[in-house]
């Protein structure tokens, strides 16, 4: 038992340091996100200064709550940012797959491994500098209302995307190509995950909708964390209600990722290898 | 000329034929190409259903600009921007030298092997949203139209830059797929009114990287109020399209052929 947690302590460090040190090669492929994210933050910032020039409030929202909202949706972004479904589905597209049937550790836990190596290489190249412009230079308060709580709404976020993305790589074994599909669920996540605008500018019958789909607790629920106050479709929960259902959310998707595996990996026939 | 359009033509179609080995795959990416091009559209449809708006444009002006804007980019991605991915990919894998020995200019082969099937959803998506604007806002005459297509076309010379200069960059940065990001952030300044960025912003897309010609220009030109400076954004479209040329030559001759 003790053996087998030391063992897979091992693994977790083994390939998150390979990939650490794999990415780390590419470098200043991950430093694009200095200039990026910054600049599309520039331009929500000039696009809600307009909004707000006719009016001081906006579903709930000031002028500095909604740059705030953008501030914090890209910085978690860096955090939470999962390519497993694509990884995936290549691997069972081009065959490669089958190295991994005959490894002692799972894909799964194998490719969370490597996300967590990636993003700890984002951690000091992507989301530290952004932090550190969007605070000193943008001038935004980004500290948020409770630590603890928004580092465990992160945290689960984190697992979330990976689990949701994993799924659509599954889908692999049964469609081969499923560049479409991954496309679809991303546009899919973004919109109602909160990404794009905060899902309280959406009409009352879309919200409620959306306050019953898993996806804005991958990134609409850690901002709200973040901030401090949960408020969806006329709702209103306390901070660790709200981060208790995300938990749940995160189960619910572990098991959908048990079953779809159970069903897909039975489908592999190896062939391309 | 007409071989060199033959060779388009044909580059056209291995990559459709190519595409269809997977053809429900297709089918949905470009369908999804289309639903993505109506994101920044949904933004400003919720901006303005919740009471807001930008000062001085009703939301069918803004999605006029967004229209066009999508429709530039519509056009430019399935008929020369795939020269982008074309040319990273290339460069990365180390078949580039293939274009370079084939007996046509390398800019041209570029952009034929480059040919994405699947962004002609693009187009649909700009062409609808393009339909619903100018059905909401007052039918444009005569002159606004003849205005509007040729500026429409100097969007395209903008587009044809952007490339160059993303392509370029490919060239000399081994496998750098996120210059994609960098291109849609910066235009990300073109799909909505020039009127809502400050001063100094509004020179740089204008009169430095003329990046208020991709939407902005040519939907002000359409509604009938011409925006500030359009002639002189005109001329610096052109000059931004030589230095890119320019640009991308440069980085053709630095290439190394070290990939595979």
């Amino acid at each position: 038992m003790v053996g087998g947690k030391v063992r897979h302590i091992e693994v977790l460090k083994a390939t998150a340091f390979a990939t650490y040190k794999e990415w780390a090669a590419y470098r200043s492929h991950m430093a694009v996100s200095l200039f990026v994210g910054p600049v599309f933050f520039l331009v929500q910032v000039f696009i809600w200064s307009a909004v707000y020039s006719t009016q001081s409030t906006v579903v709930g929202f000031n002028l500095e709550q909604m740059i705030l909202y953008y501030g914090i949706a890209s910085i978690i972004n860096y955090l939470i940012y999962d390519s497993c479904d694509w990884n995936l589905q290549m691997l069972i597209r081009t065959g490669k797959f089958i190295t991994f049937m005959l490894r002692p550790v799972s894909h799964c836990y194998f490719a969370l491994c490597q996300k967590l190596g990636h993003r700890l290489l984002a951690l000091w190249l992507e989301f530290i500098p952004v932090y550190l412009l969007f605070t000193f230079v943008f001038k935004i308060n980004m500290l948020p209302a409770n630590a603890f709580w928004a580092l465990v709404s992160i945290s689960l976020s984190f697992i979330l995307v990976f689990l949701t993305n994993y799924c659509i790589g599954i889908t692999g074994f049964w469609l081969t190509k499923t560049e479409g599909l991954r496309r679809a669920f991303l546009v899919m996540r973004d919109l109602c995950a909160g990404t794009l605008v905060p899902l309280t500018l959406f009409p009352g019958f879309m919200q409620r909708i959306l306050f019953f789909l898993p996806f804005q607790y991958i990134t609409y629920v850690p901002i709200r964390v973040f901030i401090g106050t949960y408020e969806l479709a006329g709702i209103e929960l306390s901070i660790p209600e709200i981060v208790g259902m995300q938990a749940l959310a995160v189960i619910v998707m572990f098991f959908v990722y048990k079953i779809l595996w159970y069903l897909g990996v039975k489908r592999f026939t190896g062939v391309g290898a | 000329m007409i071989t060199a359009m033959y060779i388009h033509l044909q580059g056209i179609k291995t990559a459709l034929a190519e595409r269809m080995a997977y053809r429900g795959d297709f089918f949905m990416s470009t369908f999804i190409m289309l639903i993505v091009e109506f994101l920044v559209p949904l933004v400003t449809y919720l901006i303005y259903a919740n009471g807001a708006s930008f000062p001085g444009w009703d939301m069918y002006e803004v999605l006029m600009v967004q229209a066009i804007f999508l429709l530039s980019r519509g056009i430019a991605f399935p008929f020369f921007f795939g020269m982008v991915w074309n040319t990273i990919e290339r460069v990365r894998e180390g078949t580039f030298d293939l274009i370079l020995i084939k007996p046509r200019s390398v800019l041209h082969m570029a952009i034929v092997t480059g040919f994405d099937a699947e962004d002609v959803g693009k187009f649909f998506g700009g062409a609808i949203l393009f339909i619903v604007s100018i059905v909401n806002v007052p039918f444009p005459g005569l002159l606004e139209w003849v205005t509007f297509l040729a500026l429409f076309c100097v969007s395209l010379i903008v587009m044809f830059g952007f490339a160059l200069i993303l392509s370029g960059l490919g060239i000399v940065w081994i496998g750098n797929y996120r210059v994609y990001e960098i291109f849609f952030s910066v235009t990300n300044f073109g799909m909505y009114p020039a009127s809502i960025f400050s001063k100094s912003i509004q020179t740089i897309i204008t009169s430095i990287l003329p990046i208020a010609m991709l939407g902005f220009i040519p939907a002000s030109a359409m509604l009938g109020r011409p925006a500030e400076g359009t002639f002189f954004s005109v001329i610096i479209s052109f000059v931004f399209l030589s230095i890119c040329l320019l640009f991308w030559k440069t980085m053709l001759k630095r290439y190394t052929s070290a990939g595979g």
